[in-house]
C-alpha cells in the first residue's frame, strides 16, 4: 500500500488507554434554532475502529462532523479526541486528525498536484517528505494521469477522490469523512471503499458519516444511527443485525401498491407494524412463519403480485426503520 | 515561526496562481484604470490648470466706431476665455434671439455714438455742471446673458466689460484734460501712447503657492491619474472579498481552519498578490500618464520630485483597500453580498472623496465630508506630491491615516476569522 513514506511525520504520543473519539452529552443548538441540531449525544469510537454514523439527510451528521473537526463549538458536553480535550488541545488534535468534508474542499483552478502540495505545506510538510506524500496520495486516488490537470476540468468522481486524499496528506491517525461517496460513479465509490479498508487495516481510526445503508454495512465495524440530532442506537453491525433478524419480513412487489396498504397490513394478526415504501413492503413481526400466510393472502386479494420475499435475514435498513419508525428512511 | 513563514509562502503562491489563472479578471484590473485615466484626462483637459479652459461664445454688436466700441472689442478679443463674434448691424431683438437659440452665452450691444455721448458727458462733468442740470445721461451699453451661464462666469464677463469701460473713461479724461491745458496756456499732457509701459502697477498675475515654493497648477491628468488609480485599487476589494466567500463556499477555507494555519497566513496569503497587483496598477497608470497621454494630446503627468513619498502613498492606499476587502469578506455571507456591498461602498467613498467629482468644485460642507473617505486621504497624498511639491513629511499624515484604516480593518477581519472558527 503506497501510504508509507521514506520519512515519517513527527507525531504527538497519544495518552494511553483512551478512545480515539469520545463524546459525552454533546449538544449543539444554532442561534435562532428551535430544536437542537445535536441533542445529548454520547459516542465512543475505539482506537483503530471503523465507525459509521448513519442517518438521513438533516439528521445532524454534518453538525456532528463539524464539531469533531473543530469548526463548530458545542453548546454543551465534552469532546475528547485521542484522549485530548477537543477545545483546549485543538492544536495537538489538528495534527493527528484528517478531515474529509462532504463537498470537495479544493481549489478548482489549481491542479490536483498543486492542491495536494498546498494542503501538504499547510500541514507543515516540506521537501522530500512533501514530495513523497503528494506522489503517494496521487497514487492512492489513482490520479497520476490527472495530476497536472486543473481540478475544475476533472469529473465529480476524481474530485471526490482528491478530496479524500487531501485529508490523508499528513498521514493522520484519525480520519473523519463526511459522506465521502455522495453522487459519485461506481468505480470511484469502489476505489474509495477499498482505500478506506486499507487505511483501517493500517491502523487508522476511521469515522464515516453516510446515509447509504449498504456502505455502512459493508465498511463499518460499529454504527450509530442518528436522527433529529439524537443517537438512537449504537453497536457493532452483527449485534444490530442480530436483534433484528427474526423480526422483519420484506416483500418486493411487481406493481405499485394502493396507499392504504400499509395500515391494512398493520391490522393483520401477528404483525406489529407495516410500512410501504415504493414497491417494498416491510412488516415487523415476532413470528414470521405465522404472519406470512395472511399477509400474502391480503396481497393476492388486492391483485398484487410478489416479486420476492425475504425474512430471517436482517439489513441495516430494517434496523433503521425499527428505530425511526420508518419516519425518514435513508437510501 | 519558520513553519508559519513556509505556510505563508505557500499561501501567497496558491492565491497568486488562483488570480493569475483568471486572465479576464486580471486584464480588467489593469485596463479599467488606464482607460479611465486616458478618457477623463483628455475629456477634462481644459477644466483644470492654466489652460484657457472653458471658452464662452460672446457677441459684441458695436454700432460705435469710436473709443468705446474699439475698447470693448479689444478687451474681449484679448480674453482667452472668450470666443468673440462681432456684428455691427444686428438689432437688440436679433441678439436676444441668438442667445435664446444658444449661439452665444453673453452679448454686449454698444449703441451708435456711444463715444461722442461719453465725451459730451465728460465735458459737462469737467465744466462742473450740476448733476440735475446735465444734458447727457451716462452711456448705457445693453448686456444680455444666457440664464444657463453660471453666475460666477457671468460676473467675470461683466467685470471684463467694466474694466474696458474704466479704461475708456481714463483715456477720454486724459484727452479732455489735455485739450483744456492746451487751450488755457499752451501746455500739454504727455501722450498715453503705451498704456502697458506707462502703467503705475504691474499687471496682476497670481502665483501658485506650493509647499516647496512656486510650481505648476494641477492639470487634468494630475487629478485623474491618482484618482482613478485609487479607485481601481479599492475596486480590487470586490474580487478579493468574493474570492474569500468562494473559498468559504467551496469549503477550502473551512478545511484550512481544521489545520494548524494561523489567521495571518490565510489573510496575508491573499493580501500579498493583491498588493502586488495594486502597485502594478499604479505603475502602469503613471507610465501611461507620463508617456502615452501626451501622444494623444493630453498633458504629461508632472510627477513631482519625491518618488519615495509616491511609493509610500501607493503602499498605504493598497493596504487600506486590501484591509477593507478582507473585512467585507469576513462579514458578507454570499458572493453577491460581498460584491454588491464592496462595489457600492467604493463608489460612495469615491464620490465623497473627490475621485468622481473633484473636491475643489464641492461646496464647503461636502469638502468637510470628503475627509471621512480614505480615498480622499489617498488623493490628497498624491496631490501633495504631484501638485504641491510635497515629500515624505507632507504625505505622512495621509499615509498614516490609510495605514491606520488598514490596521483597523485587518484587526476586525482577524478577530472575525477566529470567531468564525
Amino acid at each position: 500500500m503506497p501510504m508509507h513514506c521514506p520519512q515519517s511525520i513527527q507525531r504527538v504520543p497519544p495518552p494511553h488507554g483512551s478512545s480515539a473519539i469520545e463524546l459525552r452529552h454533546l449538544s449543539k443548538t444554532f442561534p435562532g434554532g428551535q430544536a437542537p441540531a445535536l441533542d445529548d449525544v454520547d459516542l465512543c469510537v475505539p482506537r483503530g475502529g471503523f465507525f459509521g454514523i448513519l442517518g438521513p439527510n438533516g439528521a445532524g451528521k454534518t453538525t456532528l462532523m463539524s464539531v469533531l473537526a473543530g469548526l463548530l463549538k458545542p453548546s454543551s458536553g465534552t469532546v475528547r479526541i485521542d484522549g485530548r480535550d477537543g477545545l483546549a488541545e485543538r492544536a495537538a488534535i489538528k495534527r493527528i486528525l484528517g478531515i474529509v468534508p462532504q463537498e470537495p474542499a479544493i481549489y478548482p483552478t489549481l491542479t490536483a498536484r498543486e492542491n495536494l502540495d498546498f494542503f501538504g505545506r499547510m500541514q507543515g510538510l516540506a521537501g522530500d517528505l512533501l514530495h513523497a506524500r503528494v506522489l503517494a496520495c496521487l497514487g492512492l486516488a489513482e490520479m497520476n494521469a490527472e495530476a497536472d490537470q486543473r481540478v475544475e476540468r476533472l469529473s465529480g468522481g476524481f474530485k471526490r477522490r482528491l478530496n479524500m486524499v487531501i485529508g490523508l496528506i499528513h498521514e493522520p491517525q484519525i480520519l473523519i469523512l463526511d459522506e465521502p461517496t455522495v453522487a459519485i460513479d461506481p468505480h470511484s465509490r469502489s476505489l474509495i471503499h477499498q482505500r478506506l479498508r486499507e487505511l483501517h487495516q493500517a491502523g487508522i481510526t476511521i469515522l464515516i458519516s453516510t446515509h447509504y445503508m449498504e456502505e455502512a454495512e459493508q465498511l463499518c465495524q460499529e454504527i450509530a444511527i442518528i436522527d433529529q440530532g439524537r443517537v438512537l442506537v449504537q453497536g457493532t453491525v452483527p449485534d444490530l443485525l442480530a436483534g433484528q433478524a427474526s423480526q422483519t419480513v420484506q416483500i418486493q412487489l411487481t406493481g405499485d401498491p394502493p396507499p392504504d396498504l400499509g395500515p391494512a397490513l398493520g391490522h393483520l394478526p401477528g404483525i406489529a407494524r407495516a410500512t410501504v415504501g415504493g414497491r417494498c413492503v416491510t412488516a415487523v413481526t415476532r413470528h414470521p412463519e405465522q404472519a406470512i400466510p395472511p399477509l400474502l393472502e391480503m396481497l393476492d386479494a388486492r391483485g398484487l403480485k410478489v416479486r420476492s420475499l425475504i425474512y430471517g435475514v436482517a439489513s441495516l435498513e430494517q434496523v433503521f426503520l425499527r428505530y425511526t419508525g420508518g419516519r425518514s428512511a435513508p437510501r | 515561526m519558520t513553519t508559519s513563514l513556509a505556510k505563508f509562502r505557500a499561501s501567497v503562491l496558491k492565491d497568486s496562481r488562483v488570480i493569475v489563472r483568471d486572465r479576464q479578471a486580471l486584464f480588467l484590473f489593469f485596463v479599467m484604470p488606464v482607460t479611465f485615466v486616458l478618457i477623463l484626462s483628455l475629456a477634462l483637459r481644459d477644466a483644470f490648470g492654466d489652460r484657457p479652459g472653458t471658452t464662452f461664445p460672446v457677441l459684441v454688436v458695436s454700432q460705435d466706431a469710436g473709443e468705446v466700441g474699439r475698447s470693448v472689442i479689444r478687451t474681449f478679443r484679448d480674453n482667452p476665455h472668450v470666443r468673440l463674434a462681432l456684428a455691427e448691424t444686428a438689432s437688440e431683438a436679433q441678439a436676444r434671439q441668438w442667445l435664446i437659440d444658444g449661439h452665444y452665452r453673453f452679448a454686449v450691444l454698444v449703441p451708435a455714438g456711444a463715444t461722442e455721448q461719453a465725451r459730451r458727458r465728460l465735458g459737462e462733468i469737467i465744466a462742473e455742471v450740476p448733476p440735475d442740470l446735465r444734458l447727457e445721461r451716462p452711456v448705457r451699453l445693453r448686456v444680455l446673458a444666457d440664464p444657463a451661464l453660471r453666475s460666477d462666469y457671468r460676473r467675470v464677463l461683466e467685470g471684463t466689460l467694466d474694466l474696458a469701460l474704466h479704461g475708456v473713461e481714463m483715456r477720454l479724461g486724459h484727452e479732455q484734460l489735455d485739450q483744456i491745458l492746451r487751450a488755457s496756456g499752451g501746455m500739454a499732457l504727455p501722450a498715453l501712447a503705451d498704456m502697458e509701459r506707462d502703467r503705475l502697477f504691474d499687471a496682476v498675475h497670481g502665483e501658485t503657492i506650493t509647499k516647496r515654493g512656486s510650481g505648476p497648477t494641477p492639470t487634468s491628468v494630475q487629478q485623474n491619474a491618482p484618482a482613478w488609480t485609487l479607485l481601481a485599487m479599492f475596486f480590487l476589494t470586490v474580487p478579493l472579498s468574493v474570492s474569500f466567500i468562494k473559498e468559504r463556499e467551496q469549503g477550502s477555507l473551512s478545511r484550512l481552519q481544521t489545520i494548524n494555519v494561523p489567521a495571518w497566513v490565510v489573510l496575508g496569503g491573499k493580501a500579498v498578490p493583491y498588493f502586488i497587483i495594486n502597485q502594478a496598477q499604479m505603475g502602469l497608470v503613471l507610465l501611461v500618464s507620463v508617456h502615452v497621454l501626451p501622444l494623444l494630446g493630453g498633458d504629461r503627468l508632472g510627477m513631482g520630485s519625491a518618488p519615495l513619498a509616491l511609493i509610500l502613498m501607493g503602499a498605504s492606499a493598497s493596504l487600506a483597500a486590501i484591509g477593507f476587502g478582507i473585512a467585507v469578506a469576513m462579514f458578507a455571507r454570499t458572493t453577491e453580498q460581498a460584491a454588491g456591498f464592496s462595489s457600492a461602498m467604493v463608489m460612495i467613498m469615491g464620490a465623497m472623496g473627490g475621485i468622481l467629482v473633484p473636491k475643489q468644485v464641492m461646496p464647503p460642507l461636502m469638502q468637510d465630508f470628503a475627509m471621512l473617505s480614505p480615498l480622499s486621504w489617498g488623493l490628497d497624498g498624491f496631490l501633495d506630491v504631484f501638485v504641491r511639491g510635497g515629500g515624505m513629511p507632507e504625505v505622512l499624515p495621509e499615509a498614516l491615516g490609510l495605514l491606520g484604516f488598514s490596521a483597523v480593518c485587518h484587526g476586525i477581519a482577524i478577530l472575525r476569522y477566529r470567531r468564525r472558527v
